[in-house]
C-alpha cells in the first residue's frame, strides 16, 4: 500500500519536474504574423532588405495620409527648403501652417516643423549599423565588403538626415544608438549644431571608407548612395561650415572621377533631369516610380495646388529678351523649372515642357546633388578663397548650358562681394524648387558672423505680403528666427528638450 | 473543538468586517472633460507673475466673467508691469488707484475673441479691445533679440498660452490707451503750426477734437504735413497756404480749394500704415477723390503714379513718425506737400489682348496663339481678366495672326476669344479697366463679328461697376451699312484703319465714372451660346469728344482722318 502511494507520489513529482522545465517556453508567445529579431539579421539578403527600406523610408507615406500627421520626406524637404523663400508663394488652397510658413510666423504648433520622420529613417540607419554587424557570423557568404558596402550606406544617410535637421533646427538631439526595443525608450536633450556637424563629418569619412563607387548598374547608382555622392554631401557640410580648401578637394574628386557631366542644354534635357531621372549629372536622387508615387502632383498640379511660382521670377530671375529676334530663352525658365502663364512650379508635375503629367505618372525624382551642384559649391568655396576669377569660369559653365541671359548685367569677377550675389542668383536659377533655396541664402548670410543678413532681409521684402513685412524684417534680425521650432508635441513627450529661444 | 471552531469564526468575522471596510471607499470618478484652467485659474497658478493683475481684475470685478466659459484673449503684465504702472498713475497700492482708471486699463487688455500671434500683422489687431480702442503690434529687435512689440509700450515675454476660455499674451508693461484726440496730438506738436491753423479754419479742427459716440463713424486718419514740407513746397506761412489755395476767400466752405486740400488729407476709418498699403487706393473726406498707395522698398508712398504715360512722384509717410493713435483715429507724418489733382475726363481706347500674363510671354505676345486654362471655379489663371467656369469655357484663347481673317485688321492683330452662353459655356466674362479718369464716358464694344453657324446667336449686357449699359453688346451681330453718321446715329462706327465690315463698335451706352482708378467691366450673356466671340478693343471716350475718330490700324498707328 505504502510502496504504491511512494511510486505514485514520485511519478507525480516527476510529471511536474517536467512541465516546469518547459512551462517558460509555454508562457511564450510570438506574434504569429510577423518576424521578432531574433528571427531577423540571419542572412546578408536580409541585410540588404533593411537597407533597402531605408531608402524607402525617405520615399515616405507609410503612416497617414493626412498631411497634418505625415507628410513624405520630400515633401518636407521641399517645404524646409523653399517654404520660407522667395521662390514660391501659397495658394487659395494652401494650409494655414504653409501660408505661417510664408509669413514667418511659424508656431511650435505648426505641423511642418515635425522632425519625426526624419528620425524615423534616422534609427532604420542605426539599426543597420547595429545589427548587421552580427550577420557575420551567421551567415558565411556574407563578406566584410558587402558589410562595409551596408554600412556605408547607413552611415551615410544617417549623416545626410542629420545634415538637413542641423540646416533646418541648429540644435536637435543626437541619436547614435538604435531604438530596437521598449526598454530604449530614453529621452534625448538637445546636441548643439557643432556637435552634430562634427558627428556627421566623422560618419561621412567612415562610409567613405567602405562605399564603393559603382553598384553595377547606372540607373541604380544614382539611387544609391556611392562614393561621389558621400563627397558631394561632405563637400556641402564643408561649404556649411565654412572649410573651403576641405570643400575643394570634396569637389575635385568629383569632378577628377570624369563618371559625370551636365546635360546638354537640347531639346531632351528636361525630360533627362525631371523626367527620367538617372541621367549623367545625377549624383544622389530618390528614384520614384508608377509603385511608389510622389507626393508632388497635389502639391503641384493646376487644378488644386497648394504652391504655385512667385510672381517675380521671369521679370527678375530668369529674365526675358526683349532685344532678339527669335528671343533668347533661359531653358530653366518658363516650361522647365515654372509655367509662365500660369505659374504652376513645373518641376515635378510636367511630363515635357508642355504637356502636364497626370496623377499616376507623378514620379518626378527628388534629386539630391547632381553635378551642376557640385560646380556651384566648387565655385563658392573658391570666391571665399578670394579665387573669384575661378568660380567665374565654373559658374559660366552652367550658364552657358542653360543658356542664361545677360540681362543684369555681369558682376564684377574680381570683387568676392558681387560674386557672392552673382553665385546666390545662379543657384536660384539652378535649383529653383529643388529645396536648396533656403539653405543657400541661409549659409551665405550666416558667414563671418552675419556679414550678409541683408540677404535674407532682401529676400523677406519680395517674399513676405507687405503688412507683415515690418514685423518679418525685425524678426529676421534675431538669429534664432533663422531656424525652426520644435514640434509641440516632441516637447510634450520629452521633457529634456528645450525650446529655441525666439519661440516664446 | 468548541474553542476551534469559536477561534475559526472569529478571525472569519474579523476577515470579513476587514474586508467590507476597505472595499466601502469610494471610487473617484472625474467628472470634468478637462483639467485646464480658465484666465482666472491661470492668473492664480502664476501668481508669482500675476499676483497685483489679479488684484486688480478683483477689485474691477473682472475676475468672475475672466472664470467663466467663453473665448476671450487677454494681454496679461506681470507684477513689474503693474508696479511701474501704479508708479506712474501715482498710486501706491492697487487698493489707492482710482477705480475707473482701473476698469479702463483692464478692458484695454481684453479683447472678445481668440487671437493668436500667427494674427499679429504690422498695424493693428483685427477687433478693437473691450475699450474700443484697437491696440497695434510689431515685432521689436533689441540687441539681437526679436519679440512681438505691442502698442510700442511691451513686449511678450510668452505668447499664445491657451488656456480653457482664450488665450494669454503674457506682456512686460501695461498698455496706456490714447488718451487725446486727434486734434490735440497733433497741435502739441509746434513743427505742424501751419496746417493746424488749415483745420481750425476749415473746422475739421472740431470734427477731430471730438469722439463720436458711434464707433461706425469715430475714427479718421490724418496724414500731416510738416512745416519744413510745406517750405519744400515753397509754402512758408498759412498765409501763403491760403494765398495759394483758398480761392473764394472763406475756408470753411466746402467748395474752398483749401477746404479741400484739408478734406483731402483726411481718410475715413481707422487705417495705420499696414492697412494703408494694403489696399492700393483710400477714399478720403474730399467726395470721391482718393489717395494712392504702395510700399516701394520699404517706403510707403501716397500718391506716387504713372498716368497717361508721365510719372508722378509722390509723397512719402515717414514710419517713425507714423501709426499714432488717439483715442478717435490715427495720424500719420507726410514728407511733401500734396494736393488732389484735378483731371480732365480722357479718351481710353484700350487694347484688352495687352495684359500682362501674355505681355510676359515674348515667345506668344503678337507672335502666336497662346490659351488660358482655367482648372476650376477658384483658379485664377489671370489677375485682371476672369471669367464663368463652365464645361464648354475653361479657356479663354489669345489669338494672334498678322495673316488670318478674324485678325487681320484687329489692333495689333490680336482678340481674345471666349465661348459664351449658357448651359454649356460661360454665362460671365469680367475685365478690370486700366485708370479712367471720373467723368461720363461713351462706352464702345470693338469686336471682330463671327457666327460659328450661321444661325449662332450670342448676347449680352455690359455691366460697368454693376451698373447695366443701355444696349447689349452682341457678338453675332454684324455693323450695319451706311456713312459715319448715319451709323454713329444708331449707335456704331468703323473704328478699325482699314475698311473691313467684320470687325464692328458698338456703343453700349453712357457711363458715369465716379472714382478715378479702375473699373470693372462686366459681360453677362442673356440668349444664344457659341465659341467663336472675339474681343479686341474697348473705348471709353468723354461724351463731349469725338467719339469716330482716331480709327486704329493693325500695326498701331492712328487715323485721324
Amino acid at each position: 500500500m505504502n510502496a504504491m502511494r511512494n511510486i505514485t507520489i514520485y511519478i507525480v513529482l516527476l510529471a511536474l519536474a517536467g512541465t516546469i522545465a518547459s512551462c517558460s517556453k509555454w508562457l511564450e508567445l510570438k506574434p504569429q504574423d510577423g518576424i521578432i529579431r531574433e528571427e531577423f539579421w540571419k542572412t546578408k539578403e536580409q541585410v540588404e532588405a533593411a537597407v533597402t527600406g531605408i531608402y524607402a523610408s525617405m520615399m515616405g507615406g507609410t503612416v497617414s495620409t493626412n498631411l497634418a500627421v505625415e507628410r513624405a520626406l520630400p515633401e518636407y524637404f521641399f517645404l524646409w527648403g523653399e517654404g520660407r523663400t522667395d521662390m514660391v508663394s501659397p495658394t487659395a488652397r494652401s494650409s494655414t501652417s504653409e501660408i505661417d510658413l510664408t509669413t514667418m510666423n511659424i508656431l511650435p504648433a505648426n505641423d511642418i516643423v515635425n522632425w519625426r520622420f526624419v528620425y524615423q529613417t534616422i534609427n532604420y540607419c542605426n539599426t543597420v549599423i547595429e545589427l548587421a554587424p552580427g550577420v557575420l557570423k551567421s551567415d558565411a557568404t556574407f563578406t566584410q565588403q558587402a558589410l562595409d558596402r551596408a554600412l556605408s550606406q547607413a552611415y551615410a544617410i544617417r549623416a545626410l538626415m542629420y545634415f538637413y535637421l542641423v540646416r533646418s533646427f541648429r540644435d536637435a538631439p543626437l541619436k547614435l544608438d538604435a531604438t530596437v526595443s521598449d526598454q530604449n525608450l530614453k529621452p534625448v536633450p538637445k546636441s548643439s549644431a557643432d556637435t552634430i556637424l562634427n558627428q556627421i563629418v566623422t560618419d561621412l569619412k567612415k562610409a567613405e571608407a567602405g562605399a564603393p563607387t559603382t553598384f553595377g548598374n547606372t540607373t541604380i547608382d544614382k539611387g544609391r548612395v556611392t562614393k561621389y555622392a558621400i563627397n558631394a554631401i561632405l563637400a556641402d557640410v564643408y561649404l556649411w561650415r565654412d572649410q573651403y580648401a576641405e570643400c575643394v578637394a570634396e569637389c575635385d574628386k568629383i569632378m577628377q572621377s570624369f563618371q559625370f557631366g551636365l546635360v546638354a542644354g537640347d531639346a531632351s534635357w528636361f525630360e533627362k533631369l525631371y523626367v527620367t531621372g538617372a541621367s549623367s549629372e545625377h549624383i544622389f536622387s530618390l528614384q520614384f516610380d508608377a509603385q511608389k508615387l510622389n507626393s508632388f502632383y497635389f502639391m503641384h498640379a493646376t487644378a488644386n495646388r497648394r504652391w504655385s511660382a512667385a510672381p517675380h521670377l521671369m521679370d527678375d530671375v530668369f529674365g526675358m529678351d526683349i532685344l532678339n529676334v527669335p528671343p533668347k530663352v533661359d531653358i530653366r525658365g518658363d516650361g522647365a523649372s515654372l509655367r509662365a502663364g500660369d505659374f504652376t512650379i513645373w518641376k515635378y508635375v510636367g511630363a515635357n515642357s508642355s504637356a502636364l503629367r497626370s496623377a499616376e505618372q507623378s514620379t518626378a525624382p527628388w534629386t539630391f546633388y547632381r553635378y551642376a551642384d557640385v560646380l556651384l559649391i566648387k565655385a563658392e568655396a573658391l570666391n571665399e578663397q578670394n579665387r573669384s576669377l575661378d568660380a567665374w569660369e565654373l559658374v559660366k559653365t552652367i550658364r552657358n548650358r542653360a543658356g542664361a541671359i545677360d540681362f543684369k548685367g555681369l558682376p564684377d569677377s574680381t570683387s568676392r562681394t558681387s560674386m557672392q550675389d552673382f553665385i546666390l542668383e545662379e543657384r536660384q536659377r539652378e535649383f529653383a524648387f529643388e529645396g536648396k533655396r533656403w539653405y543657400d541664402v541661409l549659409r551665405m548670410a550666416k558667414r563671418n558672423n552675419y556679414e550678409r543678413l541683408d540677404l535674407l532681409l532682401n529676400m523677406a521684402t519680395i517674399s513676405v505680403p507687405p503688412d507683415k513685412q515690418q514685423s518679418a524684417l525685425a524678426k529676421l534680425k534675431d538669429k534664432n528666427s533663422h531656424y525652426f521650432p520644435i514640434y509641440l508635441y516632441e516637447l510634450q513627450t520629452n521633457n529634456l528638450l528645450e525650446q529655441n529661444p525666439f519661440y516664446k | 473543538m468548541t474553542r476551534l471552531k469559536t477561534l475559526i469564526a472569529v478571525v472569519g468575522l474579523g476577515s470579513l468586517v476587514t474586508l467590507y471596510l476597505q472595499g466601502c471607499k469610494k471610487e473617484q470618478f472625474t467628472i470634468e472633460t478637462t483639467d485646464d484652467v480658465n484666465m482666472t485659474g491661470y492668473f492664480i497658478k502664476n501668481s508669482d507673475s500675476f499676483s497685483l493683475f489679479k488684484q486688480i481684475l478683483d477689485r474691477t470685478e473682472t475676475s468672475a466673467f475672466l472664470n467663466a466659459y467663453g473665448a476671450y484673449t487677454c494681454f496679461a503684465p506681470t507684477n513689474s508691469g503693474v508696479t511701474k504702472y501704479l508708479q506712474d498713475i501715482g498710486a501706491s497700492s492697487v487698493d489707492a488707484a482710482n477705480l475707473d482708471t482701473l476698469k479702463e486699463m483692464v478692458k484695454f487688455h481684453l479683447l472678445s475673441d481668440t487671437i493668436t500671434t500667427g494674427a499679429f500683422t504690422d498695424g493693428k489687431l483685427p477687433l478693437p479691445t473691450m475699450l474700443g480702442q484697437y491696440i497695434i503690434t510689431g515685432v521689436e529687435n533689441k540687441g539681437g533679440i526679436s519679440s512681438y512689440y505691442i502698442n510700442r509700450q511691451a513686449i511678450i515675454t510668452k505668447s499664445n498660452v491657451k488656456v480653457a476660455n482664450g488665450i494669454i499674451h503674457e506682456i512686460d508693461n501695461v498698455l496706456r490707451a490714447a488718451k487725446t484726440t486727434l486734434s490735440a496730438q497733433i497741435e502739441a506738436n509746434p513743427d505742424f503750426s501751419i496746417f493746424v491753423q488749415a483745420l481750425k479754419e476749415t473746422g475739421y479742427y472740431t470734427k477731430l477734437n471730438t469722439v463720436d459716440p458711434d464707433p461706425a463713424k469715430r475714427w479718421n486718419s490724418v496724414i500731416v504735413e510738416t512745416n519744413k514740407s510745406l517750405a519744400d513746397s515753397g509754402i512758408t506761412s498759412y498765409t501763403a497756404l491760403k494765398a495759394k489755395y483758398s480761392q473764394t476767400g472763406n475756408p470753411a466752405d466746402p467748395k474752398d480749394s483749401l477746404n479741400m486740400y484739408v478734406a483731402y488729407h483726411i481718410l475715413p476709418d481707422l487705417k495705420y500704415l499696414a492697412d494703408i498699403i494694403i489696399a492700393s487706393s483710400h477714399l478720403t473726406l474730399l467726395p470721391q477723390e482718393v489717395v494712392s498707395a504702395k510700399q516701394e522698398n520699404q517706403r510707403v508712398l501716397i500718391n506716387d503714379d504713372v498716368f497717361n504715360g508721365v510719372y508722378e512722384k509722390g509723397v512719402e509717410l515717414i514710419r517713425t513718425e507714423s501709426d499714432n493713435s488717439a483715442i478717435n483715429g490715427v495720424w500719420h507724418t507726410a514728407l511733401g506737400h500734396f494736393m488732389v489733382k484735378f483731371r480732365k475726363p480722357q479718351a481710353v481706347y484700350w487694347d484688352v489682348s495687352a495684359f500682362s500674363e501674355i505681355m510676359k510671354l515674348p515667345s506668344f505676345y503678337k507672335r502666336g496663339n497662346y490659351s488660358f486654362v482655367k482648372a476650376n471655379d477658384l483658379d485664377r489663371p489671370l489677375k485682371d481678366i476672369d471669367w464663368h467656369y463652365n464645361s464648354a469655357s475653361t479657356t479663354m484663347t489669345y489669338s494672334y495672326s498678322s495673316t488670318g481673317s478674324i485678325t487681320v485688321n484687329a489692333l495689333n492683330w490680336d482678340v481674345n476669344i471666349l465661348p459664351i452662353g449658357p448651359p454649356l459655356r460661360a454665362s460671365w466674362w469680367e475685365y478690370k479697366t486700366p485708370v479712367i479718369v471720373k467723368g461720363r464716358y461713351k462706352v464702345w464694344i470693338c469686336y471682330r463679328t463671327q457666327r460659328q453657324s450661321s444661325s449662332s446667336v450670342c448676347r449680352t449686357n455690359v455691366k460697368i461697376n454693376g451698373v447695366q449699359m443701355q444696349r447689349e453688346a452682341v457678338f453675332t451681330e454684324f455693323m450695319p451699312s451706311g456713312t459715319d453718321a448715319e451709323r454713329e446715329a444708331i449707335g456704331w462706327k468703323r473704328y478699325t484703319g482699314v475698311v473691313n465690315n467684320n470687325f464692328a463698335s458698338r456703343l453700349v451706352g453712357t457711363v458715369d465714372i465716379a472714382t478715378t482708378g479702375r473699373q470693372v467691366l462686366r459681360f453677362e450673356a442673356i440668349t444664344g451660346t457659341q465659341n467663336t466671340n472675339n474681343l479686341d478693343m474697348i473705348h471709353f471716350i468723354p461724351v463731349d469728344a469725338n467719339q469716330i475718330l482716331p480709327r486704329f490700324n493693325a500695326d498701331g498707328t492712328l487715323v485721324w482722318q
